[in-house]
């Protein structure tokens, strides 16, 4: 059964050299660029505008829901999505693009034929047709740690700009995103809080003089716009602008949460003003809400409780709740 | 001459009657001691004969067999000196056989005469007390403990040479029985652990409250330094005090074990127990030559507190099986088999994960598959016991120090007195409802017998698919969510389980 899916796989690897017509461009000019490529699919089109979003493997519930939101904005506006299929950030991003018909490209550290990190299959399945697995390994060739900072070269090498979503201080991504400033690529980052270490490498970058992402409609308006400045009208997307303000999430969020506060008990609103992204135990929450008014822990695990069967919130291993991500 | 003196001894924590016989007849001199006894009790030829020399007593030139029967158990232990010398004496004439009628005897001696205490006077006095023995000799150490055994009539002894004494002259026996006074009543006042000291902890205690209302086990999930080993602690606090059958249970254990002394010579709360995670597993489930009881029945009627638990070893956390199955310890020998019980409420404390503070991915950079193999460590049959697992949250610094000053009494903490009253309203109502069954707790429950106390109206029926297509629970779950559930409703005086009880219970899923 494996055979004969790997037989399948190895059938529609392609094989393409520096020398040869449809190297991306973006690459080509770059020194060090890879000899070769392999892939699945196809490569990135080089007349289209194309974004690396990149990021941390073990993010936090707010970097999750960050990297989904402007994932799928930019997606949907037509602009190609990059990345490393990893764990957490890279794999949230693509995933997100992919789900609503974007175009998506995985870099990967290891041979196009083989899916790592596993758990990624289902990602790695539909990244064939709606975008390409690359990779400069011959097939079969295992992942390995020396491979991955190699690989990032070539993340940010096939794309016009980074989108960093959450970076530690000494982290992959923060070596991506220096790599993408020697290859001449813009720098975006996600802020966040000053005293989450997972937001260190974003604000770092931010400081240092990389753009802030702070809505996923402003972003793609600042980038299109260089992206034009350089290269001209991008033909068959039209009205981004308007498109992407309409179908902007947060907004879209903001509205409905408006309405849905509408059906919510009391108690419901206040316990969804003390959630955040970053899941809170019941006793911390219990803490924040018995400011405001009296309250028993029982019942406040019980509304917990029923907001989750309701979908307003999300428990998080178990014992934790964060806002439905 | 022939005599015969009674005695006791221990298996396990099982005690039986001895009897030893003696025999003294006109041969080469000599001193045999036979009865399939252990070196230590072989030894005691020499503790008597010297001794009785240094009490003034001279054992002429003849030959004196010891028999101690049954003579098919292992005797072990020095607690047959006693009762040698006691022998040897009455066949030489110096203590009436009047005197042994419905007398136990136990004791070690120095070879100066004095009386040393011993182990499981408790368990092997009520025994005895139990077939008609009315009357025991035993060292001046263990009478506080035998004290406990109502009814039986104590002489207590420092030496040889009083024991002789007062043996000598049956008829006056009777002044010498130990007074039971202030020795019962006075019980151990020690500074109490409060739930009203923990800062904060609220869903913690909660749960904690739950656990020990239905006797259900427990894991408490948190990060380093956030207080689980406090409520671990308190938990003993607000459990039902021990009934006079289960403090004596409790208390033989104790003695048998040699853990019982002057300043706690009965155990009268539940113990606390709380063995490092580098235990073996033989001083967690016992063992031996001949085997003792481990800390897993030390904690019987108590709590068994397992601090990091995935640190213990795996080997010892599958030691935990038998004891959660069948409440008590079989530790098998060549020639025979021992059962200690071990009815304990099992309250572990674990990291979210090697560093301890998932989910904060500020804090922790685990990776996925690290969390996922620190989690395996505990096997899944364990799991599958601990009914109630809570989250202890890590405090921020700012509410520590806010609440450590006057603005404390703002908003009182729960005492463990307040629970503790909810805790035995909740008891009083299971003992009613399983009256007659041999069920005593919630936690007890078999699944045949959770659709018979559990039942779910309609709405709450309704409730629980809700549930399960939001929270992807297992079928496993739905049992342990059930159990807990019945417990809450308890704790509210409610008969039947609400929707509010099931809400609760979910949260304590894990």
């Amino acid at each position: 059964m494996v055979n004969t899916e790997n037989e399948l796989i190895k059938r529609d690897i392609l094989h393409i050299t520096k020398e040869d017509e449809g190297y991306p461009m973006h690459l080509k000019e770059l020194s060090g660029s890879p000899a070769e490529l392999y892939y699945i699919g196809s490569l990135p089109d080089d007349n289209m505008p194309s974004v690396a979003i990149i990021g941390a493997r073990n993010c936090s519930g707010y970097g999750r829901q960050m990297a989904r939101e402007f994932a799928r904005e930019i997606a949907a506006a037509g602009i190609q999505v990059i990345s490393g299929m990893a764990r957490g950030i890279d794999g949230m991003a693509q995933q997100a693009a992919v789900s609503v018909g974007g175009k998506s490209y995985a870099v990967l550290g290891c041979g196009v034929d083989i899916c790592y990190p596993k758990e990624n299959k289902e990602l790695y399945v539909k990244l064939m047709d709606s975008g390409g697995i690359i990779s400069e390994y011959p097939p079969g060739i295992p992942a390995r740690a020396e491979h991955f900072p190699l690989r990032n070269r070539i993340i940010s090498g096939l794309a016009d700009a980074l989108l960093v979503i959450e970076a530690r201080e000494r982290s992959g991504t923060l070596i991506t995103a220096n790599m993408a400033l020697e290859q001449g690529r813009e720098i975006y980052a996600l802020p966040g809080r000053v005293t989450d270490s997972l937001s260190y490498g974003c604000n770092r970058l931010i400081y240092d003089g990389a753009y802030p992402a702070v809505r996923p409609y402003e972003f793609i308006d600042e980038f299109l716009s260089r992206y034009e400045s350089k290269k001209g009208k991008i033909t068959g997307v039209e009205d981004i602008d308007e498109k992407s303000r309409n179908s902007d999430k947060i907004a879209v969020f903001e509205a409905a949460k408006g309405n849905v506060y509408k059906f919510l008990s009391a108690g419901e609103r206040k316990v969804l003003g003390v959630l955040d992204y970053t899941p809170k135990s019941v006793s911390e929450i219990f803490y924040e809400l018995s400011e405001m008014e009296d309250i028993k822990i029982q019942e406040l695990l019980q509304l917990l409780t029923k907001m989750t069967v309701k979908h307003l919130i999300d428990c998080v291993d178990g014992c934790n709740y964060s806002i439905k991500s | 001459m022939y005599s015969s003196v009674c005695s006791g001894g221990l298996c396990g924590i099982k005690s039986y009657i001895s009897s030893v016989e003696i025999d003294v007849s006109k041969s080469l001199p000599s001193f045999e001691m036979v009865g399939r006894l252990s070196n230590e009790v072989k030894e005691a030829r020499e503790r008597v004969k010297v001794a009785l020399k240094n009490c003034g007593i001279e054992i002429p030139p003849v030959k004196i067999t010891v028999n101690i029967s049954p003579a098919h158990i292992h005797k072990s232990g020095t607690a047959y000196d006693l009762p040698i010398a006691v022998g040897v004496l009455n066949t030489l004439g110096l203590i009436p056989d009047t005197a042994l009628e419905n007398m136990i005897v136990l004791g070690e001696l120095g070879l100066n005469g004095d009386l040393k205490a011993v182990n499981g006077v408790l368990p092997i006095l009520t025994e005895a007390y139990g077939k008609g023995i009315t009357c025991c000799v035993i060292p001046a150490d263990n009478a506080d403990e035998a004290a406990y055994v109502e009814g039986m009539n104590i002489i207590v002894a420092d030496n040889m040479v009083s024991v002789m004494s007062i043996l000598k002259s049956p008829n006056t026996m009777a002044d010498h029985y130990l007074v039971r006074g202030q020795n019962l009543s006075a019980d151990e006042k020690e500074p109490k652990d409060d739930f009203a000291d923990i800062i904060g902890q609220e869903a913690c205690i909660r749960a904690a409250t739950v656990a020990v209302a239905g006797f259900h086990h427990m894991m408490m999930i948190g990060p380093p330094g956030a207080g689980k080993t406090m409520i671990a602690k308190r938990m003993a606090t607000i459990m039902p005090e021990p009934d006079m059958a289960e403090s004596l249970e409790v208390s033989s254990i104790y003695s048998v074990s040699g853990l019982l002394n002057r300043s706690r010579p009965y155990i009268r709360t539940r113990p606390f127990m709380a063995p490092h995670h580098t235990a073996t597993v033989s001083s967690l489930t016992g063992g031996g030559i001949n085997p003792r009881p481990g800390i897993m029945s030390l904690a019987h009627r108590g709590v068994l507190f397992l601090d990091e638990f995935p640190e213990f070893s795996r080997e010892s956390i599958e030691a935990l099986r038998e004891p959660l199955e069948s409440k008590s310890i079989q530790v098998v020998r060549a020639k025979t088999s021992f059962v200690f019980p071990a009815d304990f409420m099992l309250v572990a404390a674990a990291n979210p994960c090697p560093c301890g503070y998932y989910p904060d991915r500020n804090k922790c950079n685990c990776p996925e598959h690290s969390i996922a193999r620190y989690r395996s460590r505990i096997s899944g049959p364990i799991r599958d016991r601990i009914d109630i697992i809570a989250s202890v949250s890590r405090l921020d610094a700012e509410r520590v120090i806010r609440e450590d000053g006057a603005d404390r009494g703002r908003k009182k903490a729960l005492s463990s007195e307040d629970i503790k009253t909810d805790v035995l309203k909740a008891i009083e109502i299971q003992k009613k409802r399983y009256k007659g069954t041999g069920i005593r707790y919630n936690s007890e429950l078999s699944p045949s017998e959770i659709d018979k106390y559990c039942e779910l109206g309609k709405e709450e029926k309704e409730y629980m698919k809700d549930i399960y297509d939001a929270m992807d629970l297992t079928a496993r779950s739905y049992h342990k969510i059930l159990k807990v559930a019945r417990t809450i409703a308890d704790l509210d005086g409610c008969s039947d389980i609400k929707v509010s009880h099931l809400s609760e219970a979910v949260c304590y899923r894990g």
